[in-house]
């Protein structure tokens, strides 16, 4: 037999067979590696968590148009290909616009967006009602609820007046051939109509379509779809008479309307004239910010009325870390020509911050834990010293060097380390899972080399831990065995 | 042929003379008791002799080498490969079978060879009690397994300890008898007792008091 299997032998003879002082010395090393393992896994996987916690505060990076660029839907969804779809929570876009109520005289902000990408990059907001899901649909910040008395239900009618007026436009009406034209004239009971013409090359118009939504659905509601009516103005030029028109009956004064507006009608890439929708209100909302004193609208809404489908800004929620985050801000930025990516350095570095006191307290905690686990387990080994001595001393009567005491010591610490490694590293991933999922609510993967990482500290641990006891074992005299003690 | 030479050795603990100017003489094959109540130095000189422990004064030549200039590390060197120990207490590693016993103290002189530690069992009449913890085993059987855990590696010297002070008379015969053999092996025996029974086994019994030498004893009846 060779020594080392005899003293294999010997050590788990030792731990089989004395078994209640070796199971604490195992527990304290498991329960230490549990415990070390289960933080370790936290301590990885807390930046993961926080950052899916994190995006409930809201977005943390911009899409803008580079200076000169434009921001749109077909250019904001070739960036948000460059970020992974499990790592995009959500992407919201805003276009920003002063819309004017009339009837009380006071204009508003109020944002185009995509209602259902909102919830996932803003969940603090807080809607009374509903998002909006049709056209013609509003959410009303809280504050313009409060001041202007709006409630669930009640209808808003709200203008949009283009930023440099008409004059530019009348010029440009005259020059082109082909054109689109488009007016609006006030109609029954001061809503607009509005109309689009589209010329031929003598100015003769070729169609009409009329857009009538602030009249009285039963009357001027109906104006836009009475074909004889419309047919009329086909073949005419502008201006056109009031004369030669047959009004549509019941509603004479938007039929009026319509004439007005066709004979006011400018060629256009965008409105030049004021657009007045209602729209009614579905959702009050509460966020405790600056979005209270905003309108929110739908972008279909939007575009309708400013002929625009330009965004100013889209919202991203994203989880990712800080370094993945830059990477796609510079892919983003470099990868576009119109648009440019920005991080929200509020959120981003405040998320930073906070994981920053969070890793340095998991690491506080582990280092507190690593140090008690070798209190105990060299305490526990200190006892099975003393309890040894008399056993210790007959191997060094025998003819034990020091070496092979130390040995043997340091030999079972090791194979308890490995034991306790073991049971650390599978009931650490345990005792992980359980703090993730009751802590953060979601559960963590498995990491593979968490076990033998497990077992190697562990070992290193017990093998620490051991050597004051050792060095007492060490220091035993083997006389002592004749003393009959 | 001298084995064993102690010269006018002295143990001065403090005040205390544990031994005063001891000399002793012990040749090759000789069987020698050491008695003497208790504090006359016995244990202080048995551990002398053992390489456990150094004289304050005087020489110890083991096999021609003088003990009390050697290093701890050089003295357990020795011990473990000249001197067999056996004790009063039995002394067993109280987690490993009997066998398992013997075979340490092979482990640590050179390797473990389990049929021979078996052989030595068998020769303490202790074949078939192999495989038992020491809690399985009588006090007469655990002493006799720590004969066979000394004479495992052959040692010049056997060196015992009152090895029959716990023991009754039928396991007391025993040991007797396995050291009566030992010696027609040729194998030098020193033991130390309080028993004069045991004493007068020997060939020679040193009686010691205070600390020195009293008077030494040759058995007339050896061997009959």
């Amino acid at each position: 037999m060779t020594k080392r299997r005899m003293s294999l032998r010997m050590i788990t003879a030792s731990l089989l067979r004395r078994r209640s002082r070796m199971l604490i010395a195992l527990l304290s090393i498991g329960i230490g590696a549990t415990i070390l393992a289960g933080l370790v896994t936290i301590y990885v996987d807390v930046p993961r968590q926080m950052g899916a916690q994190f995006r409930s505060y809201g977005a943390n990076m911009l899409i803008l148009p580079k200076e000169g660029g434009e921001l749109n839907d077909a250019n904001l969804q070739d960036a948000l290909q460059v970020i992974p779809g499990d790592a995009l929570v959500g992407a919201a876009p805003y276009r920003y616009v002063r819309l004017d109520m009339t009837s009380r005289q006071q204009s508003f902000t109020a944002a185009g967006t995509d209602f259902s990408q909102i919830a996932k990059t803003s969940p603090y907001f807080s809607v009374e009602g509903r998002y909006p899901e049709n056209t013609r649909e509003i959410l009303v910040g809280k504050e313009i609820a409060d001041t202007i008395g709006v409630k669930l239900g009640s209808t808003m009618e709200l203008t949009w007046q283009p930023a440099a007026s008409q004059e530019g436009a009348s010029s440009d009406g005259e020059d082109a051939p082909v054109d689109t034209l488009s007016g609006s004239a006030e109609g029954f009971g001061g809503g607009a109509v509005y109309v689009t013409v589209e010329v031929d090359e003598s100015g003769a118009i070729a169609s009409l379509s009329v857009d009538a939504s602030t009249q009285t659905p039963e009357f001027g509601g109906q104006v836009p779809k009475d074909e004889a009516f419309l047919s009329q103005f086909i073949g005419m030029t502008p201006p056109v008479s009031e004369e030669d028109i047959d009004a549509v009956s019941g509603a004479t004064i938007t039929s009026e309307a319509v004439v007005k507006a066709v004979n006011g009608a400018r060629k256009t890439s965008a409105p030049t004239q004021p657009r007045t929708v209602i729209f009614s209100v579905t959702g009050i909302l509460t966020t405790g910010g600056e979005e209270e004193g905003y309108l929110f609208l739908s972008l279909e809404d939007m575009e309708a009325m400013t002929g625009s489908n330009q965004l100013d800004v889209a919202e991203l929620s994203v989880s990712a870390s800080a370094d993945q985050l830059e990477g796609y801000v510079n892919a983003i930025s470099e990868g576009s020509e119109g648009v440019q990516a920005r991080l929200v350095k509020r959120v981003a570095r405040s998320e930073a911050a906070v994981l920053e006191k969070l890793t340095a307290l998991v690491f506080l905690v582990t280092l507190v834990v690593l140090l008690l686990t070798m209190i105990c387990v060299s305490t526990t080994m200190m006892a099975v010293v003393s309890e040894r001595r008399r056993e210790i001393g007959l191997r060094k009567a025998l003819g034990a060097s020091d070496g092979s005491i130390r040995a043997e010591f340091l030999g079972e610490g090791l194979f308890l380390g490995l034991l306790g490694g073991v049971m650390g590293g599978i009931l650490g991933f345990v005792f992980a899972q359980v703090v993730s999922v009751n802590v953060f609510g979601s559960s963590i993967t498995f990491q593979p080399l968490l076990l033998p990482a497990a077992v190697v500290v562990s070992m290193a641990i017990a093998a620490l831990s051991c050597l004051l006891p050792i060095r007492r074992a060490v220091a035993i005299d083997p006389a002592l065995v004749l003393k009959g003690e | 042929m001298s084995l064993l030479e102690l010269k006018n050795i002295s143990k001065i603990y403090g005040e205390l003379k544990a031994l005063d100017n001891v000399s002793l003489h012990v040749d090759q094959g000789e069987w020698v008791a050491i008695m003497g109540p208790s504090g006359s130095g016995k244990s202080t000189m048995m551990n002398i002799i053992g390489c456990m422990d150094k004289p304050t004064k005087g020489e110890v030549l083991l096999d021609g080498v003088d003990l009390s200039k050697e290093s701890s590390k050089k003295l357990t060197d020795i011990r473990r490969d000249k001197i067999g120990l056996i004790f009063q207490q039995f002394h067993m590693v109280n987690y490993l079978t009997a066998v398992e016993n013997v075979m340490v103290s092979q482990y640590y002189h050179s390797l473990p060879d389990e049929k021979e530690a078996l052989e030595a069992l068998g020769r303490v009449g202790l074949r078939d009690r192999a495989r038992h913890l020491p809690s399985q085993l009588s006090g007469g059987e655990q002493q006799r397994v720590c004969v066979a855990r000394a004479l495992i590696n052959h040692p010049e010297l056997i060196l015992a300890d009152e090895p029959t002070g716990n023991l009754d008379e039928a396991n007391e015969n025993i040991v007797l008898d396995l050291f009566a053999q030992l010696h027609r092996e040729g194998t030098t025996l020193i033991v130390v007792t309080h028993d004069p029974e045991v004493a007068e086994a020997a060939q020679r019994t040193i009686v010691l008091e205070h600390g020195r030498v009293a008077r030494e004893v040759v058995n007339e009846n050896f061997g009959k």
